[in-house]
């Protein structure tokens, strides 16, 4: 019977298909997309910063005109892969392992804010560590440690 | 028709056979592994869509039902709850929970249920 119902799938497969997906065609989740936006907004503030507060001239304020927005629009983006991470990904089952897991998403969002708000390196840097630290619990989830 | 009610799935053998070979049953090949270890993708399974014609889906059962916001997506998951105004809660049974959501859909979603695996997915 098997051999039969194998030689017909094999011949004729079943062409409409049921998902047993999560919850239909999911999207791939991965907080990559996050750090490389938060790298993204930490290059632009190390350029502002590197800018001469003296030059006053039109292709200086070009420049850090483009650098301003470029920071804003990447830590924005950053804040918003970390939402779907966090709202999506992420479910009750892993608070158990990860108690601290939604404060931890929290001070990240905080720091997106903090990017685009002010022009501190500091909080730059803080930033990528807080998306690393999400970063390792993410794979960790997944039973795997990726660099 | 199953080993344990809701639990096992049987393979398709002669009188689910005929079923299928007089249209009873519709053949379906599975996506995904939400349903893991029950049913792996490339599975292919028999849905009976005629089940629930008088009697209503049973916790345990494992069904295919329209998604509920997708529009041409249909879901294969196991009846977790039923709630009093006719709305099945469906769940994968694969226990990752980061492949495994819970859908919330009314009863006339619901497009019958599976009654055998017809052939399992290639090693």
């Amino acid at each position: 019977m098997n051999l039969m119902t194998r030689t017909i799938s094999q011949m004729f497969p079943a062409k409409q298909t049921v998902s047993a997906h999560c919850d239909g065609p999911c999207g791939v989740y991965d907080p990559a997309s996050a750090r490389i936006a938060a790298e993204a907004a930490l290059s632009m503030t190390k350029k502002i910063l590197a800018l001469d507060p003296k030059d006053h001239s039109l292709a200086t304020a070009n420049s850090l005109s483009r650098f301003i927005t470029i920071k804003e629009e990447q830590a924005h983006l950053a804040k918003t892969d970390l939402l779907v991470l966090w709202t999506d990904y992420f479910k009750p089952p892993h608070l158990v392992e990860y108690p601290d897991l939604h404060d931890t998403f929290w001070q990240a969002a905080k720091l997106c804010s903090a990017v685009k708000v002010e022009v501190s390196l500091e909080k730059a840097e803080a930033l990528m560590k807080a998306i690393e630290k999400i970063h390792t619990i993410f794979w960790a989830t997944k039973g795997r440690e990726v660099p | 028709m199953e080993k344990e009610p809701g639990r096992g799935m049987q393979e398709s053998k002669g009188k689910e056979i005929f079923l299928w070979m007089i249209r009873a049953r519709q053949r379906l090949r599975v996506t995904g592994n939400s349903m893991h270890p029950l049913l792996t993708a490339g599975d292919e399974i028999l849905l009976d869509p005629q089940a629930y014609r008088h009697q209503p889906p049973n916790i345990g059962h494992v069904v295919v039902a329209s998604h509920p916001t997708q529009v041409g997506l249909q879901i294969v998951k196991r009846v977790r709850q039923v709630t009093e105004d006719g709305c099945y809660q469906l769940q994968g049974d694969n226990p990752d929970p980061a492949q495994n959501s819970p859908s919330q859909v009314h009863g006339t979603s619901i497009l019958g249920r599976v009654t055998s695996r017809f052939v399992r997915a290639k090693e």
